[in-house]
């Protein structure tokens, strides 16, 4: 009885926070308020995004073409850049340092997420693995995220993010992206426009479905996916690719940008400093094939109706490959009277984009494997060859606009990782981590998002072979708010 | 015949020319437009409003809207019942064109679709009223379409000035109408020659 007491005492709580939030929201004056592009061109967010931070086909092409429209850019800009020298001071060179330009904006937008979380009761008495987990948590995580991207001139281009506060603690999200890229390498030596591009700095890999600029509450958790032997060896191996890598990038978007392909050097340590003196390589091809059946609209950057834009009915299929090789005991310390330890892994998958009107469909399917050693401590000590760990997974998901304002979400998680679960890292007696996510997001204005999303995970806490009782994440239910402006 | 007789009927001929010129001559109304509460007097649509027991033919001459570097140009357009518009894009991006209503009847919502650079649509306008033109591909352009039931008609310059031609004498209904005042109704009584007539918009 009471615990039914304070279930309805949540939900009213629950509802009476929607109510306001609600209120609030529209209330909200007519803003103009929008990003630097927005600026730039005193155009709309919806210019680019569907559902921002997603981008369009307009936006795809935009951000291809190094944060240029894909023609006659000039003709929009509403901000004139500052000529940092002359046009003329080209024929100097090298008698004078070659001309540029920077923003006549100031190129700088601000990004705030804030959301209430209802999580499942957590069961009592029993270990918990991940601590204790309150029911319900409000303005988590609390992101205030500043974003400077523009370009410098033609062909140069920036982007830098950082979260200067998470959970109201100072800019402990850190910097996300940091990278100056040069677009349209080959234009001298006569390759298509945009064939050839390089990009410096961290930044995420070229991955299939965003992560950093996804428009999920939770994570696609094969990205966040690790691979570490723990009991079963030596393999220790935190690569994962929902972080940001640093790196040399060289990609190009040919063919209007229906192929794309990109093979980028990185530390492999992410956002770390390097922890191996091999460098990692991350290979990623794709091609979209234009299913419209409008000849016109498939030459258009956007395609069109009776009804006005939406993306082209198209489908993208893609390839990755990550490959590098772990190398551990470089000190001599986790494995004492060893050499160098060196493990090579790799990540390989496929994934597939489909557009039809108002609908998207997408998946990514993804393997891991990382050979591994026993380690034996002697004296002398000793290492053999132990079963390589591997994890298998990926996603799948929809999202449908029932208006432009309105569209309802939903992805499928799973990840199946044999070593997670001897480990008792987080997964569930069925050795996965599934997660069935829905949800919902409303566009109040533009640049403001009411977003929910209840992620439903299988499997229930469980006792492991000890006696403990093991619980994996809570079913949850968030929803909050998201601003740029 | 006698010349005082024909002096007579050349006199009565030449009174009727007069009488027959003054009703067919150019007269006009000229004024300003001033604003309280709004930004600008820049795009006011002035028109003369319908006549009694009186019509006009639609105008076969076409209206041409622009849309160049995002945006409607010109912002204001002013035609007469029953005239075609088309729309062309200027602009190296596709752009759409609708109206989710006139002057609020959501029946006569319209798309035109979305085209690419260098093409045109038309449209004839057959109901009175204001469309609010938009693209749904950038939202933030805007136009208008007033559409008046007369031939009488003029939008006002950036100082607020407007001037409308070929008034026939008589008595009317002046009417405004602004994208951020609300309509201002005023009598006017056209004689010969010009008559000027200062309005006030009020938001």
């Amino acid at each position: 009885m009471k615990g039914r007491v304070l279930n309805t005492s949540i939900m009213a709580s629950l509802t009476a926070v929607v109510v306001v939030l609600w209120g609030m929201l529209a209330s909200v004056p007519k803003t103009s308020a929008i990003p630097a592009f927005s600026r730039k061109y005193q155009t709309s967010c919806t210019t680019c995004h569907n559902n921002y931070p997603e981008l369009n086909d307009f936006g795809e092409a935009f951000k291809k073409n190094g944060f240029k429209f894909p023609k006659d850019d000039e003709v929009f800009v509403k901000e004139p850049p500052v000529l940092l020298g002359s046009k003329a001071q080209k024929e100097a060179f090298p008698g004078a340092v070659y001309p540029g330009e920077i923003p006549g904006y100031l190129p700088i937008a601000f990004r705030y997420e804030g959301n209430f979380t209802l999580n499942r009761k957590q069961p009592t008495g029993g270990v918990v693995q991940n601590g204790f987990t309150p029911r319900t948590d409000i303005f988590a995580p609390n992101t205030f995220t500043i974003l400077a991207v523009g370009t410098f001139g033609q062909n140069l281009s920036f982007w830098i993010d950082d979260d200067i506060s998470v959970g109201a603690a100072n800019a402990n999200g850190g910097m996300g992206d940091g990278w100056l890229k040069y677009s349209d390498l080959g234009h001298g030596i006569g390759l298509p426009k945009n064939a050839l591009n390089v990009r410096f700095g961290q930044f995420e890999l070229d991955l299939p479905f965003t992560q950093a600029k996804s428009i999920y509450l939770s994570p696609f958790d094969i990205y966040g996916e690790g691979n570490v032997a723990g009991t079963l060896g030596t393999a220790n191996n935190s690569t994962i690719f929902g972080a940001p890598q640093r790196g040399i990038e060289f990609g190009g978007t040919p063919n209007n940008g229906n192929f794309d392909w990109s093979v980028a050097v990185t530390n492999g340590s992410n956002v770390g400093t390097a922890t191996r003196s091999s460098k990692d390589v991350y290979v990623r091809l794709s091609q979209k094939f234009n299913l419209e059946r409008d000849p016109e609209s498939r030459n258009a950057i956007q395609a069109a109706g009776p009804t006005g834009p939406r993306d082209h009915t198209s489908i993208r299929l893609g390839f990755l490959y990550y490959y590098g090789k772990n190398q551990q005991n470089q000190d001599g310390v986790p494995f004492p009277g060893l050499a160098t330890i060196e493990e090579p892994f790799f990540r390989v998958g496929g994934d597939m984009r489909f557009k039809y009107r108002k609908l998207e469909l997408f998946g990514l399917g993804m393997f891991g494997h990382d050979d591994n050693h026993l380690f034996t401590a002697g004296p002398p000590a000793t290492t053999g060859v132990a079963p390589a760990v591997k994890f298998s997974g990926g996603f799948a998901g929809a999202n449908y606009w029932f208006y432009p304002w309105l569209i309802g979400t939903f992805h499928y998680d799973a990840v199946n990782s044999h070593a997670d679960f001897v480990n008792g890292a987080p997964a569930s007696q069925y050795r996965t981590r599934n997660r069935f996510s829905p949800g919902f997001q409303v566009l109040v204005r533009a640049n403001i998002k009411v977003v929910g999303e209840y992620q439903y995970t299988f499997g229930r806490p469980y006792t492991d072979l000890a006696g403990n009782t093991l619980f994996f994440r809570p079913n949850t239910f968030q929803t909050g708010i998201d601003y740029v402006f | 015949m006698n010349p005082s007789r024909i002096a007579a009927k050349a006199a009565v001929a030449a009174s009727l020319i007069v009488v027959m010129a003054g009703a067919s001559q150019a007269n006009e109304i000229k004024g300003k437009v001033s604003v309280q509460g709004i930004k600008s007097v820049e795009s006011i649509a002035v028109y003369v409003d319908a006549i009694p027991d009186k019509k006009f033919d639609a105008p076969k001459d076409h209206v041409v809207i622009d849309q160049r570097k995002m945006a409607f140009i010109p912002h204001v357009v002013a035609v007469q019942q029953g005239t075609p518009v088309e729309f062309l894009n200027s602009d190296p991006v596709g752009h759409n064109v609708y109206w989710p209503s006139i002057s609020g009847n959501k029946k006569l919502s319209h798309n035109l679709g979305t085209w690419p650079k260098g093409e045109k649509k038309p449209f004839q306008f057959n109901d009175l009223g204001v469309a609010s033109l938009l693209c749904n591909v950038h939202p933030e352009m805007s136009g208008y379409v007033v559409v008046v039931p007369t031939p009488y008609f003029a939008v006002t310059d950036k100082d607020g000035n407007f001037e409308i031609k070929n008034v026939p004498a008589g008595k009317y209904t002046l009417k405004t109408w602004s994208e951020d005042g609300k309509p201002t109704t005023q009598a006017v009584d056209v004689a010969a020659g010009t008559v000027t007539v200062d309005l006030t918009v009020k938001k």
